[in-house]
């Protein structure tokens, strides 16, 4: 329970970090109705693509230092050589960053969805999505920060970003699915599916990768 | 040649068609180099074997050559016959996005001046990326798309006729052929570069 407040510490203590990737994603779902006319037909049709790739690009600034300052105070080499668990640790790190960006970009959507759709039930199932979106988000874009640890996150993100995109694909087939009435549990399922194998298998990767850049 | 020269006209497409003989093999090889950087990734990271290494970053400027051959046929192809060089379905984007892969993967690795420490890293992306090749693949068939499914599989009798598909298959082997060469040529480089501070190099020179 330490690690999990000590986590939160740090990342509460990064403003930048973790109201920045809010902040962007308020920003781009404010814009987007004054770049297309107020009809409100027209908003609804592309509400959804531009809300997942706004939910992309927050995660996608969120993780960018994730592992910076750990990585220059020595933080990370010290938890590597004591004795408990790296992986885990990294779990707990992308769960905290989860709980203070990912949930309140989830609830935002949820009040976007609403004010736009006017759909409760799909808003409903918004908030499911776009909470599973952005957990496997950050873990993918974790995954690339780790990559380019000292190299400027920009990098990591772009040759990350393309093992995003299958998420998007089953994230939009799952609202049309929603709104014609076919039976959206299995894409729903093949997201949690997908989020439970990244969740098992990405702190592992990423400490191997960053137990490579301390070698 | 004989595929661009021989085989008789598609009595839809006329002779458009001929670009199946480079689009075919170059989109079957651009999955398949990445294929193979998988598992020369797996066994780097697993057995430590340095050629393997070597081999995967010797790969990478090829396959991303290969792949824009893939796209750049595919798109001269599809003016005459889809009406449009350019069209966002799955399987085209899926392999913008592979293509995009191998650029990442290269300039990854050309980020690091530590080449053991690029090559791990390279390995560990490349086999998480691997998640898009069956993607690719299926593409066809998962979303309906402009993008005609497989003519050839192994396992159903093919839908191409035999006049055609006998060159087809030579191209795609020749084509094999061809890549494997540059591969070896590429590698050769590679170890000669890496290993050009080593003194058995040195005596082989």
């Amino acid at each position: 329970m330490t690690t999990y407040y000590l986590e939160y510490l740090k990342l509460k203590k990064k403003l930048r970090s973790w109201l920045g990737p809010i902040i962007v994603f308020i920003l781009i779902m404010v814009a987007y109705p004054l770049t297309v006319e107020f009809l409100e037909k027209d908003l609804e049709k592309g509400f959804y693509s531009l809300l997942w790739i706004s939910i992309l690009l927050s995660m996608m600034f969120s993780t960018e230092d994730i592992f910076l300052e750990d990585f220059n105070d020595g933080t990370l080499e010290q938890i590597i050589i004591s004795s408990s668990s790296f992986p885990f640790m990294i779990a707990k790190k992308i769960f905290i960053y989860w709980i203070m960006i990912g949930l309140p970009i989830s609830a935002l959507s949820f009040l976007f969805s609403l004010g736009i759709t006017k759909d409760l039930n799909l808003s409903l199932f918004v908030i499911f999505l776009a909470m599973i979106s952005s957990y496997i988000f950050l873990n993918l874009f974790v995954f690339g920060s780790a990559l380019s640890l000292n190299k400027g996150s920009v990098l990591g993100a772009l040759i990350t970003m393309p093992i995003a995109l299958p998420v998007l694909i089953v994230l939009g087939k799952s609202i049309i699915a929603l709104q014609f009435g076919i039976n959206y549990l299995e894409l729903l399922l093949l997201l949690l599916g997908c989020l439970s194998i990244i969740i098992s298998t990405v702190p592992f990767i990423v400490s191997y990768v960053i137990k490579a850049h301390l070698e | 040649m004989w595929g661009l020269f021989f085989t008789p006209e598609d009595f839809v497409q006329g002779n458009s068609y001929r670009i199946i003989y480079l689009h075919v093999p170059a989109s079957f090889l651009s999955q398949s180099l990445y294929a193979a950087m998988a598992i020369a990734s797996v066994i780097y990271l697993v057995w430590r074997v340095k050629l393997a290494a070597y081999l995967i970053i010797s790969i990478a400027p090829i396959g991303a050559i290969v792949t824009f051959i893939a796209l750049f046929s595919g798109s001269v192809w599809g003016i005459p016959t889809w009406g449009t060089w350019w069209q966002w379905d799955a399987r085209i984007t899926s392999t913008l996005i592979l293509f995009i892969m191998y650029l990442g993967l290269i300039s990854l690795h050309a980020s690091f001046s530590n080449y053991e420490k690029a090559d791990k890293l390279l390995s560990w992306l490349v086999i998480v990326g691997f998640v898009n090749i069956p993607i690719i693949k299926k593409s066809v068939d998962w979303w309906s798309t402009l993008h005609q499914s497989a003519s050839i599989t192994l396992t159903d009798k093919p839908s191409i006729d035999p006049s055609m598909l006998y060159p087809l298959i030579g191209s795609i082997i020749g084509f094999f052929g061809l890549i494997i060469c540059l591969v070896i040529l590429s590698s050769y480089v590679q170890i000669l570069k890496r290993e050009s501070t080593k003194s058995w190099l040195k005596d082989y020179v």
